[in-house]
């Protein structure tokens, strides 16, 4: 593989989201709800201020699993439709890359805008959780910064794997709505259909797999996981996971949610554009 | 030098292109001509490796490419896709780079043929300033950053003014005549490649009509030429002069005598016509166009 012609590609797509100021719009949109999350998140509760990190984990974990899936769902979508739409498709195609360079270099480009915007944004209350409660609240709230990038890379691999199956930018946006609606809903009210008509009588272990195959759900256990008394805030509360379920294990179902949309965009781009 | 031989390629049921061979000779502009659907793009991307023949070969200086030649030939190829917007953000330079980063260009050679085509001036804009006539400069010079020994152009003046097609073709002229290049150029537009073109590929329904320069396809086209001199009412002398040199349709228009001849006779009408010179006050000889050889053809 050439790392030059990785890197190229990569060095485009994030100069392309620097100058668009997309990293800007969303860095500062991320900065200014954590921020307000952070300080008012204890409203309901009569309370206003900046309160426990752990406890601004857990209200961010509900806007973090809702706002970066469909951020990264449509970073990643438009890989294939908006290279096809500006006739630039085809250079790539006849240029002496393979397809596997490709979707690297777009992939590395699109996860470091990912990276800079998120961190950026979700760092500023991290700051001011640092500066007002020590260092003690940096390697908790790190962990979450970089469980929520990890949320926006497996949905950027998923949005690859959109972007292949359907080139055509319309029908991207719709499938890529319907994707994010089961992810951060449908699945869950399936969860909760399924527990209900068996009048919660589904093993644990079964119930825990299932909810390792939805990425949003392993992002909320991971949190879950890390936020002790708060997990109230996640809708959590109740629920009681198997050994199994350890960090090591809810990575590796990350990582294989980043890895198989990957591959199976690879070899979709192959048969559909190289024939 | 590149070779296409018998390539046929089918889309589920439908052929696009029938059992196809030619030649691209080195240094030469050939011409691929066709109207919409004839299979043009098909061929100019099977040769560029972004599609795989249903059956037949691609062979480059006498070796058929394979799926792991691909990647070596690419590197001889610059390709300028018809109308490409490519990305309003970015300067003129920051795309070129990102062009020479995936071919491996070299960055002093790549420069050398892209000052040519862009100004440092245009260079250093956004390309979502650039007119229509200023992105084909980019696309052009995209095309040659990597230093190509074949150009591929499909429909390259596709949407442009009449001054941005001029400027277009003075530029690659400029390049042609700077470094040794083989050109494929793909138009409908006959009359503005004609004299751009050292051979021509005629397409129709994905099959290759003919093959060859223009004036060999006339003559085994019989179109005529079209001869015209100016004379002092009817002169039957010229007429039969010109009856006896191979001309044909003889007809007296305001003042003209008007003929048609092969375009195998050419040499020996003038040579007849030399010999009457004092019959008429000025002669012009139309060689057939190349809207003229198409139609014949289809």
């Amino acid at each position: 593989m050439s790392t030059s012609a990785v890197w190229a590609i990569a060095h485009k797509e994030l100069t392309d989201k620097l100058k668009s100021r997309w990293v800007l719009v969303i860095g500062a949109g991320f900065a200014l709800f954590t921020v307000v999350i952070s300080y008012f998140g204890g409203a309901p509760a009569g309370a206003a201020g900046f309160r426990e990190l752990d406890a601004t984990v857990a209200s961010l974990t509900s806007l973090v699993t809702y706002f970066i899936p469909i951020l990264a769902l449509t970073l990643g979508g438009g890989m294939v439709a908006d290279e096809k739409e500006r006739g630039t498709l085809d250079i790539f195609l006849a240029s002496p890359i393979s397809v596997a360079e490709f979707m690297a270099g777009k992939f590395a480009g699109l996860v470091l805008a990912l990276v800079i915007s998120t961190a950026a944004g979700l760092g500023l209350a991290g700051v001011i959780h640092v500066a007002r409660g020590g260092t003690g609240a940096l390697v908790g709230y790190s962990l979450f910064i970089v469980n929520s990038i990890v949320l926006g890379i497996v949905f950027l691999s998923i949005s690859f794997l959109i972007s292949v199956l359907l080139y055509d930018r319309a029908r991207v946006i719709a499938v890529t709505i319907f994707v994010w609606l089961f992810f951060t809903i449908l699945y869950d009210l399936g969860l909760v259909g399924l527990l209900i008509s068996t009048k919660g009588d589904v093993g644990t272990g079964l119930f825990s797999g299932l909810l390792m195959l939805n990425p949003v759900d392993i992002f909320r256990i991971m949190n879950f996981l890390s936020i002790g008394e708060f997990r109230v805030f996640i809708g959590l509360s109740f629920v009681e996971f198997p050994a199994f379920m350890n960090g090591t294990v809810l990575w590796s179902v990350s990582l294989m949610w980043v890895a198989l949309p990957m591959i199976a965009s690879y070899f979709f781009f192959k048969r559909k554009y190289l024939i | 030098m590149l070779k296409v031989q018998e390539v046929t390629k089918n889309y589920g049921p439908i052929r696009a292109l029938n059992n196809i061979s030619l030649e691209v000779r080195e240094g030469e502009a050939l011409g691929l001509v066709g109207p919409n659907g004839s299979g043009k793009t098909t061929m100019l991307k099977i040769i560029l490796g972004i599609l795989r023949p249903t059956s037949g070969t691609v062979v480059f200086r006498d070796r058929k490419l394979s799926e792991r030649d691909w990647k070596e030939f690419k590197r001889s190829v610059g390709y300028m896709p018809e109308r490409v917007s490519f990305y309003d953000n970015l300067t003129g330079k920051e795309t070129l780079k990102l062009f020479a980063g995936i071919k491996g260009a070299d960055k002093n050679r790549s420069h050398e043929f892209t000052s040519r085509i862009l100004p440092e001036d245009l260079l250093r804009r956004k390309v979502g300033t650039y007119s229509k006539g200023m992105r084909q400069r980019l696309n052009l010079a995209q095309a040659l950053v990597s230093d190509p020994g074949i150009l591929v152009l499909d429909e390259p003046t596709s949407g442009l003014d009449p001054v941005a097609i001029r400027e277009f073709y003075d530029i690659l002229e400029e390049v042609r005549s700077a470094k040794k290049l083989t050109v494929i150029l793909s138009s409908h537009i006959l009359a503005e490649i004609e004299d751009k073109i050292d051979r021509v590929a005629i397409m129709k329904n994905g099959s290759l009509k003919a093959i060859g320069r223009l004036e060999e396809l006339c003559i085994g086209l019989n179109i005529p030429l079209g001869i015209t001199l100016r004379t002092d009412g009817q002169d039957d002398v010229l007429e039969g002069v010109l009856k006896e040199a191979g001309a044909t349709e003889l007809i007296y228009q305001n003042g003209y005598l008007l003929a048609n001849a092969p375009g195998d006779k050419k040499l020996g009408i003038i040579s007849a016509l030399m010999e009457e010179k004092d019959r008429f006050t000025d002669i012009s000889i139309r060689e057939p166009s190349l809207e003229e050889v198409f139609f014949g053809v289809h």
